[in-house]
């Protein structure tokens, strides 16, 4: 792929809801369950949104802590794209709605995407190159899913492990900017491995008239047609085969060796998966910074919102190297720099818009 | 490589003593058996043998010598 010109992180910015949902108080779980859960994924709480907070919600407090640190006027903004699984309605799109509520002005283009844990680096690309082929000076990218609310609270191989979360990308065009570097990657043979089965209308679960039932999956678990069906152990095998290679590709197409990168910022899928990652390219785990100990998986979320948990690491320009993957399957690397203090803390809130 | 470095490995990754397991071992009736050792399966076969288990191939097989089959024709066919 071409590498990306002349576009400049300003902000990320990151929200969480307030709630914590500890691995340790998991009733679905034993307590030795608990522990050896919590070993092997690194996760010792998630937090969840309360009844009503959407990935919207979590979105546009993370936009105005980035208009805010960026000190932008809401008429400059020319675009804002949402990327979610969780949107808060099948139509219209989520993004449109928040044009308004943010008080964009109506020139900005509006638009979501529907991916997942692949969300950064598909998200930086899209964003990044519209900027500069229709010369868009400033956009907004956000990112976030409520996960909790498409997982079945009884599903122990979904529920304890997503977390809630939002955030948001100030981009600007900027000439002086350093190239960006994409390795951008699809497999819909594994559309089983993550999916949502149910509420679409391609008719493998059509909506049914009456109350939604809980059914009895392959593994046993009772879920609705509209919760989350993971199977982790083939995310597992993908995750550390496919992903050390694309990491790879986006950094030889920089020029840029390990050590030239000053930290590898992964998808938070679960600890095995990113120690088997960094291990793959070399990469000490003190330049892989996390966020699932606290935050759980964040789906689309968890790359920016791993980098505002670890703001201080950012408080210089920083090379980095980010991959997402996941759900699709859909995976993607970038190659690029985080400019001095663009990476705000990431802040707590339940509001609602 | 020989089943015995496998099975050896194998022990290593769902952390048990080798000399309780054999290649007739069916790994999933084991008591500390659970989703998870699947993970440390898959990535013992990619640490040591580079060779991609899938999820399925070690949910289906019955055997220590049932997967190693499998490792054995990736490590082939690699």
């Amino acid at each position: 792929m071409k590498a990306l010109s002349g576009i400049e992180i300003r902000a990320v910015a990151a929200t969480v809801p307030t709630q914590v949902a500890r691995t340790q108080d998991y009733e679905f779980l034993t307590m030795e369950e608990r522990q050896r859960f919590q070993k092997v994924t690194g996760i010792a709480a998630r937090r969840i949104v309360r009844d009503g907070q959407c990935a919207s919600d979590l979105c546009m407090t993370a936009a105005e802590t980035a208009l805010a640190h960026v000190g932008w006027a809401r008429e400059s903004v020319g675009a804002l794209i949402m990327i979610t699984q969780t949107g808060d309605q099948p139509v219209p799109a989520t993004s449109i709605v928040i044009q308004n509520k943010l008080g964009l002005p109506q020139t900005c283009v509006a638009f979501d995407v529907n991916l997942g844990c692949s969300s950064y680096p598909y998200g930086l690309a899209i964003v990044g190159s519209m900027m500069q082929s229709l010369g868009i000076m400033r956009a907004l990218l956000l990112i976030g899913d409520v996960s909790s609310r498409v997982c079945a609270k009884n599903d122990k191989s979904a529920w304890p492990l997503f977390g809630d979360a939002g955030t948001a990308t100030a981009l600007e065009l900027d000439e002086r900017a350093s190239p960006m570097y994409f390795d951008l990657m699809s497999d819909g043979a594994g559309k089983d491995a993550i999916i949502i089965p149910g509420g679409g209308l391609a008719s493998r679960r059509p909506p049914n008239d009456g109350p939604v039932q809980q059914e009895m999956g392959a593994d046993g678990t009772y879920r609705r047609p509209d919760n989350l069906i993971l199977r982790g152990a083939d995310i597992f095998s993908f995750a550390i085969s496919k992903v050390p290679h694309s990491i790879k590709r986006a950094m030889d197409a920089s020029g840029k060796t390990g050590d030239a990168v000053d930290y590898l910022v992964l998808h938070q899928a679960n600890k095995m998966i990113n120690d088997t990652i960094a291990k793959k390219l070399g990469f000490p785990l003190d330049k892989v910074p996390t966020s699932i100990e606290q935050y759980g998986n964040t789906s689309s979320a968890s790359i920016p919102l791993t980098l505002c948990t670890n703001s201080d690491f950012f408080r210089d320009t920083r090379s980095i190297a980010t991959s997402g993957f996941g759900v699709g399957l859909s995976w993607g690397s970038a190659v690029f720099n985080l400019p001095a203090n663009s990476v705000t803390t990431c802040v707590e809130s339940d509001a609602t818009y | 490589m020989s089943i015995e470095i496998f099975i050896k490995n194998f022990a290593f990754a769902i952390e048990v003593q080798p000399e309780t397991l054999n290649a007739e071992t069916e790994y999933k009736a084991l008591d500390i058996w659970d989703s998870l050792n699947t993970l440390s399966v898959i990535a013992m076969a990619d640490a040591d043998f580079n060779v991609a288990l899938s999820g399925q191939d070690v949910e289906s097989s019955r055997t220590i010598s049932n997967l190693w089959t499998i490792v054995e024709a990736k490590i082939v066919h690699a």
